[in-house]
């Protein structure tokens, strides 16, 4: 269905059930890509994905017009994604191994030339990233996502958590500080 | 000199501060905080984003497919012209009818009580049968309940030749057959997910030496196993919410029922 995203919106409150899909088609892609960066499980963000869609479908009632359908049904899919992380802890699902002593990391870094040793430590770094990222709560973990990876300022990312803007920075702080703690081996031998 | 904080730099680099021009000249003045800042800034872009793996041009249609059967229209609002005379019009008629109504109500009460001295007698027929549903919905809610903890396991189920996923299949199928049956008129939704429920549990308990890899691969694949895990999920949540709203309805319905 062809249209903005309000006008479909008014279809399908006016009976037009299946108009709703073209409004999946159009914001499945950025849905799961931040749901498959907050739960870091290709499983889940497909169940955050149907999830949110889902209950944006039966909240549509709520969806004030003023606002953009993108912005609104991206903020639910945070939500889901962050209650998926809450319930099933899903940090382990950033795991790549079981290599957590940092020590192991201090003679892995020294050579920035392209090369198998290169790619080899950008392996290590994400391998050491997705360690850190587990350190981190689901909140802080979410904030960061958001403002690190989706760009997503202050007053978004408070929204989309539904806490206080100011809780929303400190959320971020905290957890620049621990991956920065997580990723201080690696500076080591630089 | 003013050093800053790594928690103003942190909101400087990610271009919130509110004293920007500041700490840009200060971190260029500054040894110290020029130093922490440039380690701060090499760090974060180093948290490289994490990239999600591809969906094609139909994950929308399929996402929407999933979806589609649990969402109910939503039904269209009657247009009226000249709505806003029928407004006036309908709030003074109804304003003047509600008055009537409990006019009539106040004498009648009145010449019921002169007529029939008050007696207290039961009648929660309502309350009874509201009562009875809701149990019935708790006990389909923990149905569902266990379905979806069996449905989880089996997605997550590594090969095995024991049995207990099989018993507790078994268990479930007896039960999910009654309750299709008694929904199958009254809720054709409900009715449909409990059948697809139902030939998984039947393929599950009917594996006689336990389920290998190539089975569960089969049945994940063949049943739609996972679909069948959301729409369980999807049902599960909606009983609740019945159960809940009979909840209510009961508690009300105690303090009218004498």
């Amino acid at each position: 269905m062809e249209g903005n995203d309000h006008e479909i919106v008014r279809a399908v409150l006016a009976g037009d059930k299946d108009a709703y899909g073209a409004l999946v088609a159009r914001h499945s892609q950025n849905v799961f890509r931040v749901a498959y960066r907050i739960t870091g499980d290709e499983a889940d963000a497909d169940e955050v994905v149907q999830e949110a869609f889902l209950r944006g479908y039966q909240r549509l009632e709520s969806f004030e017009s003023r606002s953009e359908f993108g912005t609104w049904i991206y903020r639910i899919a945070v939500n889901c994604a962050l209650n998926m992380i809450n319930k099933r802890k899903v940090e382990a699902t950033y795991q790549i191994g079981e290599e957590t002593d940092p020590s192991q990391h201090q003679v892995q870094v020294a050579d920035s030339a392209a090369s198998p040793e290169r790619s080899l430590l950008s392996r290590e770094i994400e391998a050491l990233q997705r360690t850190a990222m587990r350190s981190l709560t689901a909140t802080e973990k979410t904030a960061f996502i958001l403002r690190h990876m989706e760009g997503r300022n202050t007053t978004e990312i408070a929204d989309a958590l539904h806490i206080a803007p100011n809780a929303a920075k400190q959320a971020v702080f905290r957890a620049v500080q621990k991956l920065r703690r997580s990723l201080a081996p690696l500076r080591v031998t630089l | 000199m003013k050093h800053f904080n790594e928690e103003e730099l942190v909101e400087y680099h990610y271009g919130e501060s509110d004293s920007a021009a500041e700490i840009k000249q200060h971190v260029r003045e500054c040894a110290i905080c020029g130093a922490a800042y440039l380690a701060l800034s090499r760090d974060l872009s180093e948290i490289v984003a994490i990239t999600p793996p591809t969906r094609d041009a139909n994950y929308g249609e399929q996402i929407w497919q999933s979806i589609r059967s649990s969402v109910q229209v939503y039904e269209a609002p009657k247009k009226q012209r000249f709505g806003w005379l029928q407004l006036h019009l309908t709030h003074g008629f109804a304003a003047a009818t509600f008055l009537l109504v409990l006019a009539a109500a106040f004498f009648a009460g009145r010449r019921w009580e002169h007529r029939n001295p008050q007696t207290p007698t039961v009648t929660s027929n309502t309350s009874d049968s509201n009562g009875r549903e809701r149990v019935v919905l708790v006990v389909l809610g923990d149905h569902l309940d266990r379905s979806e903890r069996l449905l989880v396991e089996l997605k997550h189920a590594e090969p095995s030749t024991e049995a207990p996923m099989q018993a507790e299949a078994r268990e479930l199928l007896s039960a999910n057959r009654l309750y299709r049956e008694s929904v199958k008129q009254s809720d054709p939704a409900l009715a449909a997910a409990l059948d697809h429920l139902e030939r998984v549990l039947i393929e599950v308990s009917n594996e006689p030496a336990g389920l290998s890899q190539v089975r569960l691969d089969e049945l994940q694949k063949e049943m739609n196993t996972d679909g069948l895990l959301f729409e369980v999920r999807v049902l599960r949540s909606r009983v609740q919410g019945d159960v809940e709203q009979k909840g209510s309805a009961v508690a009300t319905n105690k303090g009218v029922s004498i």
